[in-house]
Order: C-alpha cells, then structure tokens, then sequence
C-alpha cells in the first residue's frame, strides 16, 4: 500500500511542478507585460522551481531511495504544488474577487503577490529538505558497502 | 561524530518537510475556505422592498416639485434663466436615479461581494460625480442661480452636505477591496467579512438614500423660490 502511493505521489510530484511552474511563469509574464517591466526581472522567481527540477532529476538519476521513496516529502511535495496551481487558478478563475473585476486584467495580481513569498518559503524548505535527505542516503549506502565488506 | 551529524541532518530533513507540510495544508484549506466566504450571498428582498417604495416617493417629491415651474407659464419676476438651469439640473439628477444603472440594485433579491461593489461604484460615478457634483455643486456656482432668493442660506449648507458625502462611501469601497487580499482568518475578521456584503450594500443604500434627501430639500427650496416669485 506505501509503495503503491509512493509512486503515486512520486509521479504526480513531477506533474504538478510542470503545472504550478507554468501558472506562475504565465501569471508573472503577464503581470510583468502589463508594468511594461523587462522579462528578466521576473527570473529570480524561479530559481527554486528550477533549483527542485534539478534535484529531482538528479535524485531520479542517481536512484536516491532515500528521497525518491520518502512518503512523507512526495507527498509534502505534492500538497506544496497543489496549493501553489490554486493559488494560480484563483487569482484567474474567481470571479468574486472584487480587484479581478475592478482591473478587468484577468489575473488578480494583488492576490497572487500575496503568496509570492509563501512560495518561495515551501519552495526552498524542500529544496533544503531534499538536500539533507541526500546525505542521509549516501551514508545509508557506505553502511551497506561496509556491512557487505565484512560479511565478506 | 560524523554519523551524528548525518542524524542531525536527517532529523532536521524531517522537520523542514513536517513545516512545509504544515504551510502547505494550512494555505491549501484556508483557500478552499475563502474561496467560499467570497461566493457568500445575502437576501435583500425584504430590505429592497422597504427602500424601494421610500425612493419611489422622494422622486416622486423631487418631480413634483420642480414641474412646479413652466417657462411658458410663469409670470413672476424672478431670473428665468436661474430657474429654467436648477429645473434642467435637478430634471438631470432625477434622470440619473431613474436610470436602469441604479434602478436594477432595487431589484436583486441576493447580493454577492461584486453586487455590494458594483453599488458602491455606481453610487459614487452616477449619484456623486454625476448628479450632486457635475449638477447640484455647479449649479450653485452660477450667476444665474445667485439672484434667486434665499441662494446665501441654501449654498452653505449644500456645499457642507455634499462634501461630507463624497467622501462618506470611501471606506466601504476600501473594506471590499481589501477582501481579496489573504488574511489569517481570525474570529473577529470572519465576523467583520460576514457582515461586509450586507453592511456595505446597507451603508451605500443609507447615503444613497441622504443623497436623496438632499435632492428633496433643494426641490423644496425650489418650489418655495417659484411659489414665492
């Protein structure tokens, strides 16, 4: 049963930081677009996204068991993309927010700045989670090749 | 040493995750949450009903009174052309308020947040700009308006009215804006944001209504000054 969730979760994790990447890239190019500022401005937004992309990829490479077949921080992940494609979808979908309505720009901005910072937070909290979670595995492994070279 | 280190770095992997877990769960249901609490709606069809019959009779007023006055008619000695510009400005503002933009507020039986700001809105560009500073404030800044009789008492007193008026709605205007920004929900602030809706709707209604009130007064100054003259 925690296996088959794991992968779940594994799966959906790399989904969903698609998903929540490409909202708040749409979102920011068009708050961006509308303060006639330049594009680049907006690039720091997404080192962590692009900083966890990385990580991911390379806990998929290297076969970090330690990471890849953590329940807890896949679905951690999940939760933390989740919120962030709502976050997105509200400030373009609801039609009761008065500031949506008021700018007519189809985004309310004002809303999703609100969360900018609570992203960058969950964000770089799993990347610094991720990290430990590394070390926690290359250690696991000299335990193993240490265990096996004494049985030897 | 170094092993120790690694389970302090596992314990600390476990709690930057349970934190962001916890961030993350929080943010997620508190949006599920105001996300509702911005779809709420209010019954107004009694309250409209009420107000309805107490706007249709001050228009009423204000229509009776200034028909009190026919150029073609009129034989007193007073400036026609003072009065023939009160008569198109408070005929301007009468049209303003039977317009379809404020007449359709009378008629919803359910107010939402947008409803409660849309009302706010229309009063201040219709009601405010458009009748009591675009008619009623110019027209008792013209010659022609001066001669007639009691102006001196009467322009003070607008005056002091009306400024008090223009800026009576900015807060409502303020708290409904500021619904669309996050907030950690407490007690005090759901209490605040439940009643937002209908206290806005309700306080807007209110000077919509002294709005109203004003504009009898200055028909009734009106007739008195054709009765009079």
């Amino acid at each position: 049963m925690k296996r088959i969730f794991n992968g779940l979760f594994y799966g959906l994790k790399f989904l969903l930081l698609i998903g929540a990447f490409g909202l708040t890239l749409f979102i920011l190019i068009r708050m961006n677009l509308r303060l006639e500022k330049d594009i680049m401005s907006i690039l720091p937004q997404f080192i962590p996204f692009l900083v966890l992309l990385v990580l991911f990829i390379i806990n998929m490479i290297l076969k970090q068991v330690g990471v890849s077949k953590n329940l807890f921080y896949n679905l951690t992940c999940c939760l933390v993309f989740t919120t962030i494609i709502l976050v997105g979808c509200r400030a373009i979908l609801d039609t009761n927010m008065v500031l949506n309505a008021k700018y007519g720009y189809g985004i309310d901005f004002n809303f999703f700045d609100n969360f900018l910072s609570y992203i960058k937070i969950m964000l770089y909290g799993l990347i610094i989670a991720d990290i430990l979670f590394m070390f926690r595995e290359k250690e696991k492994l000299v335990e193993e090749k240490s265990k096996k070279k004494k049985k030897a | 040493m170094k092993k120790i280190l690694l389970e302090y770095a596992n314990m600390f992997a476990y709690t930057f995750t349970g934190l962001i877990f916890g961030l993350a769960f929080f943010l997620l249901f508190i949006n599920f949450y105001h996300m509702q609490e911005l779809a709420q709606t209010v019954d107004v069809s009694t309250y409209n009903e009420t107000t309805k019959a107490s706007i249709e009779e001050k228009i009423e007023t204000i229509r009776n009174n200034i028909n009190v006055y026919n150029q073609s008619t009129y034989t007193g000695s007073l400036n026609i052309y003072g009065l023939n510009t009160a008569q198109a400005k408070l005929q301007s503002c009468l049209d303003i308020i039977e317009s379809d933009t404020m007449m359709h507020y009378l008629e919803l039986d359910e107010i939402g947040i947008n409803d409660s700001y849309n009302f706010v809105i229309d009063y201040k560009n219709e009601i405010l700009n458009g009748c009591l500073v675009m008619q009623i404030k110019s027209m008792f800044n013209t010659d022609t308006i001066s001669t007639l009789p009691n102006f001196d008492l009467v322009k003070p007193y607008i005056d002091m009215n009306v400024d008090t008026m223009l800026s009576a709605d900015d807060y409502v205007q303020n708290n409904l804006e500021n619904s669309d920004h996050y907030y950690f929900t407490t007690q005090a602030n759901k209490n605040n944001f439940f009643n937002l809706v209908s206290d806005s709707y309700s306080n807007t209604m209110n000077n919509y209504l002294n709005s109203l009130d004003l504009l009898v007064e200055i028909s009734n100054w009106y007739r008195s000054v054709v009765v009079g003259g």
